[in-house]
């Protein structure tokens, strides 16, 4: 897919009326900006991108633009935008949700996006909770927590959203916060224009039922910028080694990006149809394969 | 002479049987009779049990038939795991293979004594000829070609066929194993009228093909440009159809890594404007029964195949049943009404796949093919489809100044809304399965609510005036009449003619279209009926409970249902026929049963 813009569009061009049914300051606000922005930049018009989403607070977010939306069921976002960019590969396909749709009860989906190699962005928008239930644990919670369902604290190890994605084989993986909103941006912008999967966590607070040190005041003082510390984005051990880490600090920018992108998933099936169609009987001979032998 | 010939065989995995039968039957259809052929295995893989059933007509056929005429065991212990399945009585001619050391006197078959029995040494004779065990099969296409007279010459050019590409010594012993099958039979003749009746006519352009086959076929026929999927008994042979063809024609087909994933990606496509489907079996319908829910919601085409077999949960994978009905129509949450079609033989699989294409387009609904493992599986000879006459319907896209202020779910007269999808400019809108307004915005209004939900429902009700998705036979005006659907239809219909000539004044509704039950077509049909009987393979009968649920159903009619891999034979249905033609006469309207569960 080549992008190019065909003509000038502003951030602006990407909101839709929709008004956010978020919380007052929550972090998903940033996230959609963000996107708008990075939007804007990559210049596809909105009747060519669709954004597709589960369920969640977060999962809200493909109506908040004005770009062909799917605000799915829970956990199914992946198997719905690979079917929409298998069928239309010039589409520009985004994928959003939260941190429970992508990794508890839609996780078993992501191995198989990731190995398929669709040019996808996965937006993770990853706040440690279940906010739209008000307040259970989620898959990222870390172990201790006191939430609605552990009221005696989690007994349970959280996954690691970078270490797995990375070990998966994804070819883009990256981590922002809207606490810098720049940044965020510029990640999602390189994650729409890497030629593969691309996986961008989001660390997006919930005000109302998320942790005291995962807010964005917080983020502010904590936030460590992956470019500052010379991080090589070619290394996958050293990314690796890094999204460690995750949940103790708070990394942002490129963990990995592969140099040398494999092929997409599309690219293969255009190669498959370049080579079987010309030998297709018509459609309405379809049953001339049947005649006995 | 003989007009229709029904040979059961069964043996282990191994024998060849089912490949024996498939050859014998691609011979026959290429001489001009008419066939049908079901196989039925045991759930091993390798070395278990396997049986086929080949029907061989001079006219068509519509079921697999009743007791045999002829039965071919290569051992009693495989053969008598099918039970009712191959059903033997006193006209059926035995053959077996002698190294099983049972007399002829001595069968072990319950409470029967075939008309004949003759063992043979089939293993014996493969092996002297042929060097193998491998050539049993071919011994036995020997002995049915000579004492049955058929189709000799096509199937040795079969076997030349098959055997050509193996080499010079299979190729021989092959010929040699079949000559000496042939020998046996002339040497051995049988004092029975067994000799098969000449075809009436070359069929011309006839097909053989089975079910999952024809479906894969006429989705693609019928414009499918996306496959999404997972393997499961008995319904993967769609996706190994279409795994092979659909690419040519510019399509997809995706091996999803679970059922969900299956119909997300259809669904995706679909969302992305192309015609899509999946297909499954019964557990794999239970996971598919969420995103069903969301297409109906947000609209959107989508052909959901139920290849059914025997269930709850694993069941019997490889053996037919009609126990999905219910969950077919009712298994969504919400007030969702999908459609739900099922064909009745292999033949009309073409007409109902392209159908439930055209419903779901035309309506923007997912539409359910309720398939079945006797018909998916089973091979049946097919005359030439004229495909000029069946028409591909596609789905209502907005015209330009529809686009000017697009409104997705506008509350159209029809209930239909013109559908966009990306890439269309000034189409953009929101798909959700949450509930939303007509433009796509969400919404927890019920005034809302109520109204998509009504808007979502009406625009199906047109289906319900569907007729030609309805068979109605025999005399309108009998006070007898049979109802059935998907593969037991064809019993019914057989059981119909045989009733018929037997003097009985009985009907036969066919309904193609399950849901939503077009209660208009029933009433008609049951108007002047005061006895009769729902056919169909399911422990509870679940369709007779839906019309008991849906139309005011005359007294007399009964349920004649039972749990899969036990047939309902056309011999049982005739004589409950005649059970109730006998009430009717004596003017008693019988009973219906108390339900159970």
């Amino acid at each position: 897919m080549s992008i190019v813009a065909e003509h000038e569009y502003q951030a602006k061009d990407y909101k839709s009326d929709l008004k956010p049914i978020w919380c007052p300051s929550c972090g998903d606000f940033g996230v959609v900006s963000a996107i708008y922005k990075a939007l804007a930049r990559i210049g596809r018009p909105p009747h060519e991108i669709a954004f597709v989403s589960g369920i969640g607070c977060s999962s809200r977010i493909p109506g908040y633009t004005t770009a062909y939306g799917f605000n799915s069921v829970h956990g199914r976002a992946l198997p719905i935008a690979q079917g929409i960019k298998l069928a239309n590969p010039d589409l520009l396909v985004l994928v959003a949700g939260g941190d429970g749709d992508g990794f508890s009860i839609g996780g078993g989906h992501v191995p198989h996006a990731i190995r398929r190699n669709l040019d996808l962005t996965y937006i993770l928008m990853d706040n440690q909770i279940y906010g739209l239930t008000k307040g259970q644990l989620s898959p990222t919670s870390p172990r201790g927590l006191k939430t609605g369902s552990s009221f005696h604290g989690s007994l349970e190890e959280p996954v690691n959203p970078l270490l797995y994605v990375l070990s998966y084989g994804a070819g883009f993986v990256a981590q922002g916060t809207p606490a810098d909103m720049s940044g965020l941006a510029d990640v999602i912008e390189e994650g729409i224009r890497y030629p593969g999967f691309a996986f961008i966590n989001v660390q997006s607070p919930c005000v109302t039922y998320g942790q005291e040190e995962q807010q964005l005041r917080v983020h502010k003082q904590k936030m460590q910028s992956l470019k500052d510390l010379a991080h090589d984005t070619t290394d996958r051990l050293k990314a690796m080694a890094l999204a460690q880490e995750y949940g103790i600090k708070l990394y942002t920018g490129v963990f990995y990006r592969n140099p040398e992108p494999a092929a997409t998933f599309e690219t293969a099936v255009r190669e498959l149809h370049d080579r079987l169609v010309p030998e297709a009987r018509l459609r309405v001979d379809i049953l001339d394969t049947f005649r006995p032998q | 002479m003989r007009n229709d010939l029904i040979i059961g065989m069964a043996g282990s995995g191994g024998d060849g049987i089912v490949s024996a039968g498939e050859s014998l039957m691609s011979a026959l259809a290429r001489e001009g009779y008419y066939a049908i052929m079901s196989k039925s295995f045991g759930s091993q893989i390798r070395g278990g049990e396997s049986s086929c059933r080949l029907r061989i007509s001079t006219d068509p056929v519509l079921s697999p038939g009743g007791t045999l005429d002829v039965a071919v065991a290569l051992n009693w212990e495989d053969f008598m795991r099918f039970g009712s399945e191959l059903p033997v009585d006193g006209r059926t001619v035995v053959i077996y293979d002698s190294n099983t050391k049972v007399q002829p006197d001595k069968l072990p078959l319950t409470e029967v004594r075939p008309a004949v029995a003759i063992p043979v040494p089939i293993q014996e004779t493969a092996r002297q000829h042929a060097g193998t065990d491998k050539a049993k099969n071919t011994v036995v296409l020997g002995l049915l070609a000579g004492w049955f007279k058929l189709a000799e010459e096509n199937v040795l050019a079969g076997i030349r066929r098959k055997f050509g590409k193996k080499g010079e010594q299979v190729l021989r012993g092959n010929e040699r194993a079949f000559a000496a099958g042939l020998e046996f039979a002339a040497a051995h003749p049988v004092d029975l009228d067994v000799v098969m009746a000449a075809p009436k006519a070359a069929n011309g352009k006839i097909l053989l093909l089975d079910g999952n086959e024809m479906c894969a076929a006429a989705a693609i026929f019928a414009g499918c440009d996306f496959f999404g999927g997972y393997p499961i008994t008995p319904s993967t042979e769609i996706m190994h159809f279409l795994s092979k063809e659909l690419w040519k024609h510019g399509g997809t087909v995706l091996q999803a890594e679970d059922e969900i994933a299956g119909i997300g990606a259809a669904v995706g496509a679909s969302f992305a404007g192309k015609k899509a489907m999946t297909a499954t079996s019964g557990p794999g319908m239970s996971l598919k029964t969420e995103i069903l829910g969301l297409a109906t919601i947000a609209e959107l085409p989508l052909v959901c195949v139920n290849v059914q077999r025997g269930g709850p949960s694993t069941g019997i994978p490889t053996k037919s049943e009609q126990s999905d009905l219910f969950q077919a129509i009712f298994s969504a949450h919400g007030d969702a009404v999908r459609p739900v079609i099922a064909p009745i033989s292999v033949h009309d699989t073409f007409r109902m796949t392209v159908e439930a294409f055209n419903i779901a387009e035309a309506y923007q609904t997912p539409v359910i093919l309720l398939s079945d493992q006797e018909i998916a599986q089973r091979k049946e000879t097919v005359p030439a489809i004229n495909t000029a006459n069946v028409h591909v319907v596609n789905r209502r896209l907005p015209t330009r100044s529809e686009l000017d202020n697009y409104v997705r779910f506008r509350v159209t007269d029809s209930g239909v809304s013109p559908i966009s999808h990306p890439g269309m400019k000034g189409g953009n809108y929101l798909a959700s399965g949450i509930e939303h307004n007509e433009k796509g915005a969400p919404t927890a209004k019920g005034d809302v609510h109520a109204r998509m939900n009504e808007k979502r429902i009406r625009k199906l009700i047109p289906l319900k005036h569907r007729r030609d998705l309805f068979v109605i036979e025999g005399d309108s005006h009998a006070p007898l009449a049979m109802v059935s659907w998907g593969s037991l239809a064809g019993v019914a219909s057989e059981a119909l003619e045989r009733a018929r000539k037997a003097g009985m004044r009985v009907k036969l509704l066919i309904p193609k279209l399950l849901y939503p039950v077009s209660e208009e077509i029933y009433r008609d049909f049951f108007r002047e009926v005061k006895a009769g009987l729902i056919i169909e393979q399911s422990y509870q009968g679940q369709l007779y409970r839906v019309l008991r649920m849906y139309v005011d159903l005359p007294r007399g009619v009964q349920s004649l249902a039972r749990s899969g891999s036990n047939p309902i034979l056309v011999e049982e249905v005739v004589s409950r026929l005649q059970q109730l033609t006998l009430d009717l006469q004596r003017g008693r309207v019988p009973e219906p049963e108390p339900m159970l569960g």
